[in-house]
């Protein structure tokens, strides 16, 4: 428990190389403790929002959501590993969709470690000390960009520029994928609609 | 039984007693909606400001239709001075709008001479009155008398051109004499001239935005299509005045602008104070169909404060001389207190006065208690009285507790008398960030100082208790090891015997 839960974890975002490595073929990281992870970062999320101090909070009081906070961190994440998923079959990728989703999740950890501490922190700063608080939570996006760079490379065994075009593919994937749920759904949407008034045209006639 | 229908009769009659009371003077309504803008740009309701009280047609007054006017100005004695652009003549009234005297012309070095289309006009200190008398291409200067004092002409200067035409349209004077005049087909900025009438220059001039989406069309038209195309130029002022320390503010009609209202210090720069959530300029949302604010006059009142008047939409803005948006009233339409074609803003005593050239008529506008509240709680800041401010301003927020200025005014008084806890309340609630992180980093620094003592004792016993915790467990360590050494003295023998090995 211990071990899986906050060992691995605070071990992988210090030393990913090795990590992503036991991840992989030592059998290490689980799939439960990848949802654990994406539930703290849509906690910390909502908790930074909702309670990060008021000389950084813009937020509009009046117009948070949790239940849309949840699908603006859980949509992307497995838009993200599906359109990797998707990219990395067609380019030779090793990794399998468990193993990007894992890869993806662990890769969030820096978020949540930084996140909850500078909400705390952010309610006892002056407007000069602000730049701390941006500067932790750059830092935290960066690390867990980095961390997601070597969590992919060493899941698909990919070179360094492989690596980085797989990622710029995937957001693209992200789009399209994005476009075709539209398109689908507009579709469905009217076929319905058209089955409706079919429907409404006969019990008019008879 | 009888005792209590005898009270609730008396009940009855009583509530019959309040509902004939005559209606409280609140209760008269303006014919718009009043609203200000709250820290996320929304439109709220809020107690009107002003409302209209009566409306003055030339008829009312007795002179005669108007035809036209284009401007209107008070002066410092009270009087109130109307330029009749259309009938070429100055109407003089007194506070109470009892017409004093019809000005129709002058007495120019022995022949009489007269205005035509006078458009624009001021009023110094001393009562001299400068008239924009544009279709005569001069500005006219008379004494209260209606004596001649001197004309300011077509400038003589190696900067303009040959061809050039004086066509003044709004005038302004400093304390200093000198003569700011917008004309009309000048981009360059306001025409400044001396008191002796000599061309100085052009202060402030207004900048050309890029518009980099043109600028794309422009490198791939022929020429042909360029010389179809509108010119970049910089948009004019459309109206001017002058504060009690001689800084110009001016208004231009540049439809995409941010700073459509500008405050122009001697050498032509622009500081005006932006400290509002929003820019000023007037209305921050509003209809496309009715696109943005159009100032076309500005009126410095007392305290810092000043009023810009909307002819788009027909509104009268105030501000505080920190940028905050104080309130809106007026509208367009056909009701008393609505307005067709406003040109001119005005205040006359607590009153303001809008010179309605569509209608050709005047609308004085009455502050209500909301209005008057926040004049004067406005006026405390601006000198310096915080104290005094706080009860007016608590007052405001009795009539709208929407009102942000107020709590941040309040918040600002707060901090003034260290009361720092309460302050970040009101700035929290005014959502005044800057005046939270003062308040905040005192407040920070108060408690500091108070358990500092507290937070050592503390820090220096969790210490005391780790060190004795580690010693403890050290020492217990230690007799531990020391007791199995005694209890297996062979120990040095097996290390012996993998030496041995090697």
């Amino acid at each position: 428990m211990r071990q899986d839960f906050i060992k691995f974890p605070l071990h992988l975002i210090v030393h990913p190389f090795d990590s992503f490595w036991d991840m992989k073929y030592e059998g290490k990281g689980k799939v439960r403790v990848a949802l654990t992870i994406l539930l703290l970062v849509v906690i910390s999320m909502i908790l930074k929002d909702q309670f990060a101090g008021f000389l950084v909070n813009y937020n509009d009081p009046r117009h948070l959501n949790s239940i849309t906070q949840l699908f603006t961190v859980v949509f992307p994440f497995f838009l993200w590993c599906l359109s990797n998923w998707a990219i990395t079959t067609l380019m030779d990728g090793e990794g399998k969709f468990k193993e990007i989703m894992m890869a993806t999740a662990y890769a969030l950890v820096p978020l949540v470690i930084i996140y909850i501490p500078m909400i705390v922190a952010s309610r006892f700063m002056a407007e000069e000390e602000t730049a701390f608080y941006y500067l932790m939570m750059s830092i935290s996006s960066i690390w867990f960009v980095a961390l997601l760079f070597v969590g992919i490379m060493t899941v698909h065994q990919y070179t360094v520029l492989k690596t980085v075009v797989t990622m710029l593919l995937t957001v693209a994937v992200m789009g399209i994928v994005v476009f075709l749920g539209t398109l689908v759904l507009s579709m469905l949407q009217q076929i319905i609609e058209f089955f409706i008034n079919i429907y409404r045209e006969l019990i008019f006639r008879t | 039984m009888i005792a209590k229908k005898w009270l609730l009769s008396l009940m009855a009659a009583s509530l019959l007693i309040v509902y004939t009371a005559p209606e409280p003077a609140y209760a008269e309504s303006a014919p718009y909606e009043s609203y200000n803008y709250n820290y996320w740009e929304e439109a709220v309701p809020a107690p009107a400001a002003y409302i209209p009280e009566r409306t003055l047609t030339g008829k009312d007054l007795g002179v005669g239709d108007f035809r036209e006017p284009g401007d209107m100005a008070v002066a410092a004695s009270g009087l109130i001075y109307i330029a009749d652009s259309g009938n070429g003549r100055i109407i003089c009234l007194d506070p109470d709008w009892e017409v004093i005297k019809v000005i129709t012309g002058f007495d120019n070095q022995g022949t009489e001479d007269s205005f035509k289309n006078p458009s624009g006009l001021y009023i110094t200190e001393d009562g001299n009155l400068y008239v924009a008398d544009t279709d005569n291409g001069r500005v006219v200067i008379l004494s209260p008398e209606g004596e001649l004092l001197g004309m300011v002409e077509k400038p003589a200067s190696d900067i303009l051109p040959a061809d050039f035409k004086f066509i003044p349209v709004k005038v302004t004077v400093d304390q200093a004499e000198r003569v700011y005049v917008i004309a009309k087909g000048i981009f360059e900025g306001i025409m400044q001239f001396d008191k002796n009438g000599e061309f100085i220059g052009y202060v402030g001039t207004n900048k050309v935005q890029r518009d980099y989406t043109e600028y794309l069309w422009r490198l791939i038209s022929t020429k042909a299509q360029k010389a179809q195309m509108a010119l970049f130029v910089p948009t004019e002022f459309s109206n001017i005045d002058v504060d009690a320390k001689g800084f110009l503010y001016a208004t231009n009609i540049d439809p995409g602008s941010k700073e459509p209202v500008k405050r122009l210090n001697p050498s032509g720069e622009d500081v005006l104070k932006r400290f509002g959530y929003f820019d000023i300029k007037g209305d921050i949302r509003y209809r496309t169909a009715v696109g943005p604010s159009k100032f076309t006059d500005i009126k410095v009142l007392a305290n810092g404060m000043y009023s810009a008047l909307d002819a788009n939409q027909g509104k009268v803005f105030t501000y505080n001389d920190e940028g905050d948006l104080l309130y809106v009233y007026g509208g367009k339409g056909n009701q008393t207190g609505t307005f067709k074609i406003p040109v001119a803003v005005e205040f006359s005593q607590e009153n303001q006065l809008v010179l309605d050239r569509g209608k050709g008529n005047i609308v004085v506008f009455k502050p209500t208690r909301f209005g008057t509240s926040v004049n004067e709680a406005v006026g405390y800041h601006y000198n310096g009285e915080d104290s005094l401010a706080v009860p007016v301003w608590r007052e405001v927020l009795k009539l709208n507790s929407n009102y942000d200025i107020a709590y941040i005014g309040i918040g600002k008084s707060l901090l003034m008398d260290k009361n720092n806890k309460e302050a970040l309340k009101y700035f929290k609630l005014g959502m005044d960030r800057d005046g939270y992180s003062v308040a905040f980093k005192r407040y920070r620094r108060e408690v500091m100082q108070e358990h500092f003592g507290t937070f050592l004792t503390a820090v220096m016993i969790l210490v005391l208790a780790w060190l004795s915790y580690k010693l403890f467990s050290f020492w217990r360590r230690k007799r531990l090891i020391t007791a199995s050494r005694q209890a297996s003295p062979n120990l040095k023998e097996g290390n012996a015997h993998e030496a041995g090995f090697h």
